[in-house]
């Protein structure tokens, strides 16, 4: 059931160094990729169907396409603030392979028309953004990067400060612009990133990671994993109660219970199943009535009322309580909202306020009342996705676990 | 071009802002963070509005308009939405409106008052921030009171470029706040306490003074320097004292100060509560002194055009040489409002082709028998020895002159002037009568 494209060396020993990176097939695209012209290479991006690997699903082609065609000094940025609970997936590409990445930097930043690239590494991830900087000091000297090379890309880690906002993409260029990271307001018409007002390319490291594979090997090759609109294959991960918790990258379009069981080992214990978290934590929970139907898919996840998110799937077994789950999370977003606009900045406090009450079980009826009319205004009123994010949450325990909810009132 | 908002038709141009096409018409949309002149910036989310073809609602301050766009202010749904935004702005307020200065001008009881209404639901302890803390520059900040619509912050980032403020803390406990160690110290602090919707930012200087409420307030000009920021006059008279000016607050002229004021200017009222309160002398006596030879009178070139020209045909008339000299103080120009020239009517002056030589006013003095001086600060630090010298004062003076008349200062004598740009400009007179007659009174009473 695994599938390797991105994963290929992950399990290679000393696959971040140089030498092994080479032996093992890195930097190997650049050649075909400068023999062709930065829009084939974009035409090539469009028709694998390659999609953002952040949580959004955007088409990348689209994206570089706009940045390509706009005006100005171009800049690639990679998304690696990966602070989600449930999504560690980045990270394993930021120490395993290295090399990966680097190489889909220069593959990108030549088909966009940039010649500056920084990757944006979560502050906790000290660790991992060390290895990376010895690896791009490695293809400075090898000279894929730097002046030396055939196309010049320079490369620069920024650490973040631990704000999951900031991996919001505009929150993102405003904390490297030495800001505050509050998200931007949305443009009206489709409109590149802008860095210092310079058109920016954000994404995300496992799909920058998945370029190099389609340049090389083509379009097709890559949509001959997955399903027509979800194609190629994605770094899944399992967490929570389950036996052998780990990023797997499988193809898209593969049964959830399938990958449960035969990639996590199932449930831990040998537990029932009560529900899955699929794609990080700002996916709406599904019980586990509705996984038998679950494919780890954008399209099917989302007609099941969740998303795909990151493919951070977050298990829970049948001793796990509802309450307490869902005021885990909102702890997380009463702790991360940005605190620009009214609704995220008082209703993730005041839900998680809220939730002490049923947690206590001490709440009543005008609480639950009243966490649904928070999450509502919640929704669709604010400048980023956080806070509808959050009010999904909050819907998605009530809607398929009321009962647990009904029995913490007074 | 036209939109319909509430089903009338309003005119507006292609890519108009929505929110200032709104308040352009008179159309009530609620709205903290946007600001003439700072812009918008879409964080308090008061300003929403249900907009034809749209699933969601949205924010007036990030709609451009576009042909017969159709926006509703007031449906049920929209009204909920404002409704339920507004309790949420309102959740960790400490509704403190009874020892508040903010009350009575403040947004949030608008608001409430206008479409909240509603009984709190609040069941949760509410969070705690800061009270009472000195910014600098008279400014108070009350964090608990704040809602966050960054009016502060971006002035002293985007239009003053000091940085003193800034938001610190993320969700609920973001507040704003001042680097450690750093003073609110901008020539122009004071502005955020007007610019701020709510009570958070007080002045230390008016605070607990007056209830809004019981404040009158008249259009006037600074007369602080030559640029002419307009300004409100707000005052009031109690059942126990004399009328007060108690502050001057900034009049939107987007030709001159936008709606905003130098800490200079604003607090230069005080100088309006100093009237001249001294006995006066008697116009005869004046009248006498004028059959002397050998006189020259000196103008303070903050008078308006009317007292300037009135001033001139007495000069005339009775053979005084006059002169008038600008206030000049290079340390307090800057490249924004403030300007060297301090004199408000200089333009006014030279307009009227009154003397403003300064070396021919220097011999003239020398030989001059009486000196009659219209206001003018700078003759007190001239050598007046052995001339009889008659003074018209607005505001109080120690020397003992021969002659010395009180004068009703600028907000008890309306006027025109001319600012440094050309700008002509009327100020008018607050409706409590001035204990002090108007100098072209005086000045007619002497034909
Ligand atoms: C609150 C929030 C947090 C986000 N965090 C991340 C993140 O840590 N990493 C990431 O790649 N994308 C994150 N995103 C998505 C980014 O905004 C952006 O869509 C993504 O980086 C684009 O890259 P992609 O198209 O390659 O996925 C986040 C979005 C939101 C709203
Ligand atoms: S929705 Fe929340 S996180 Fe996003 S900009 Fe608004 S306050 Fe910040
Ligand atoms: S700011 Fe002041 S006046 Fe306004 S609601 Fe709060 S306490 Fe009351
Ligand atoms: S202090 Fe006033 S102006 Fe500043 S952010 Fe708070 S409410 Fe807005
Ligand atoms: S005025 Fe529009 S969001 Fe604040």
């Amino acid at each position: 059931m695994i599938t390797r494209i991105v994963s290929n060396n992950f399990e290679i020993p000393d696959s971040h160094t140089m030498d092994v990176a080479l032996s093992n097939g890195r930097y190997s695209s650049l050649k075909p990729v400068f023999e062709k012209e930065p829009q084939e290479l974009i035409d090539i991006i469009k028709a694998s169907g390659l999609r953002g690997k952040g949580g959004g699903g955007a088409a990348a082609g689209n994206k570089w396409q706009i940045v390509s065609d706009w005006e100005g000094t171009k800049y690639v940025v990679v998304n690696a603030d990966e602070s989600e609970p449930g999504t560690f997936k980045d990270r394993r590409i930021l120490s395993l392979d290295p090399h990966l990445l680097i190489e889909g930097i220069i593959a990108t930043c030549y088909a966009v028309g940039s010649n500056t690239s920084y990757i944006y590494v979560r502050g906790e991830y000290e660790e991992f953004s060390d290895i990376l900087q010895d690896s791009i000091d490695e293809a400075y000297e090898k000279n894929f990067l730097g002046v030396g090379a055939q196309y010049r890309v320079d490369i620069t880690i920024h650490r973040g400060a631990g704000a999951y906002i900031c991996g919001e993409k505009s929150a993102l260029l405003e904390s490297l612009e030495g800001n505050r990271g509050h998200p931007r307001l949305k443009p009206h018409s489709p409109k590149p990133e802008f860095y210092f007002n310079e058109p920016t390319l954000v994404n995300n490291v496992e799909t920058i990671a998945s370029v190099p594979f389609i340049l090389e090997n083509g379009a097709e090759a890559y949509r001959a994993y997955g399903t027509e609109k979800s194609p190629g294959t994605m770094l899944f991960g399992i967490s929570g109660n389950i036996t052998k918790p780990g990023i797997y990258e499988v193809e898209f379009g593969v049964s959830m219970l399938e990958y449960i069981e035969k990639v996590g080992g199932g449930v831990k214990n040998g537990k029932k199943l009560k529900a899955v978290i699929p794609g990080g934590a700002s996916t709406p929970i599904l019980p586990f009535e509705m996984l038998k139907e679950a494919r780890l898919d954008y399209e099917n996840l989302r007609d099941l009322g969740s998303a795909l998110g990151t493919g951070g799937m977050i298990v829970m077994d049948e001793d796990a309580s509802m309450v307490k789950a869902l005021k885990n999370l909102l702890r997380f977003y009463h702790h991360e909202s940005c605190g620009q606009c009214t609704p995220c900045r008082e209703g993730t406090s005041w839900s998680d306020k809220i939730l002490d009450r049923f947690v206590a079980k001490r709440a009543t009826m005008e609480d639950l009342e009243m966490l649904r009319s928070v999450s509502k205004t919640m929704n669709g009123k604010t400048i980023c996705v956080f806070a509808p994010a959050a009010s999904g949450v909050i819907d998605g325990f009530l809607k398929h676990f009321e009962s647990e909810f009904l029995e913490c009132i007074v | 071009m036209k939109i319909i908002i509430d089903d009338r038709a309003v005119e507006c141009e292609e890519g108009a802002l929505l929110i200032e096409v709104m308040l352009k018409n008179s159309i009530e949309i609620p709205h903290f963070c946007y600001q003439e002149d700072l812009g918008a910036d879409g964080n308090c989310r008061m300003c929403m509005v249900d907009i034809k073809g749209m699933k969601r609602p949205q924010i007036a301050c990030n709609t451009f308009v576009s042909e017969n766009l159709e926006v509703s202010t007031i449906s049920e749904n929209i009204t909920e939405v404002k409704r339920s935004i507004l309790e949420l702005e309102l959740l960790n307020h400490p509704v403190d409106c009874a020892i508040c200065d903010q009350a009575g001008e403040c947004k949030l009881q608008d608001y409430y008052m206008d479409f909240g209404l509603y009984d709190s639901h609040l069941t949760t302890a509410k969070t705690k921030k800061g009270k009472h803390i000195d910014l600098g520059s008279n400014v108070m900040l009350d964090q608990e009171r704040c809602v966050l619509c960054t009016r502060c912050t971006r002035f002293t980032s985007n239009i003053t470029k000091t940085g003193e403020l800034g938001i610190i803390g993320r969700g609920d406990s973001a507040r704003v706040g001042i680097a450690p160690g750093r003073e609110l110290n901008n020539p122009y602090a004071m502005n955020v306490v007007e610019l701020c919707p709510v009570g958070a930012l007080t002045s230390k200087d008016f605070r607990f003074k007056q209830r809004v409420w019981f404040l009158d307030s008249t259009k006037s000009i600074c007369h602080g320097c030559s640029r002419g920021c307009n300004i409100h006059v707000d005052y009031n008279e109690t059942k126990y004292s004399d009328e007060k000016i108690h502050r001057f607050r900034a009049r939107r002229n987007n030709k001159i100060n936008q709606s905003f004021l130098c800490d200079y200017g604003r607090l230069s009222y005080t100088e309006l509560n100093e009237s001249f309160n001294g006995e006066v002398s008697h116009v005869k006596d004046l009248a006498d002194l004028l059959k002397e030879d050998k006189k020259l009178a000196l103008v303070s070139p903050s008078m308006s055009l009317q007292q300037l020209q009135a001033i001139k045909s007495f000069c005339k008339n009775n053979a005084i040489e006059l002169f008038s000299l600008a206030y000049i103080d290079d340390s307090f120009g800057d490249e924004w409002l403030r300007t060297n020239d301090m004199s408000a009517n200089f333009a006014g002056v030279k307009e009227l082709e009154i003397n403003y030589d300064e070396g021919k006013f220097n011999s003239s003095l020398q030989d001059a028998h009486v000196v009659i001086n219209f206001d003018h600060k700078y003759l007190k630090n001239m050598d007046l020895n052995n001339k009889r010298v008659v003074h018209f004062a607005t505001s109080h003076v120690d020397s003992d002159y021969e002659l010395i008349f009180a004068i009703a200062d600028f907000a008890h004598d309306s006027g025109t002037i001319i600012n440094c740009d050309g700008i002509r400009q009327d100020f008018y007179a607050t409706k409590y009568e001035s204990s002090n007659p108007r100098l072209v009174d005086i000045l007619e009473e002497l034909r």
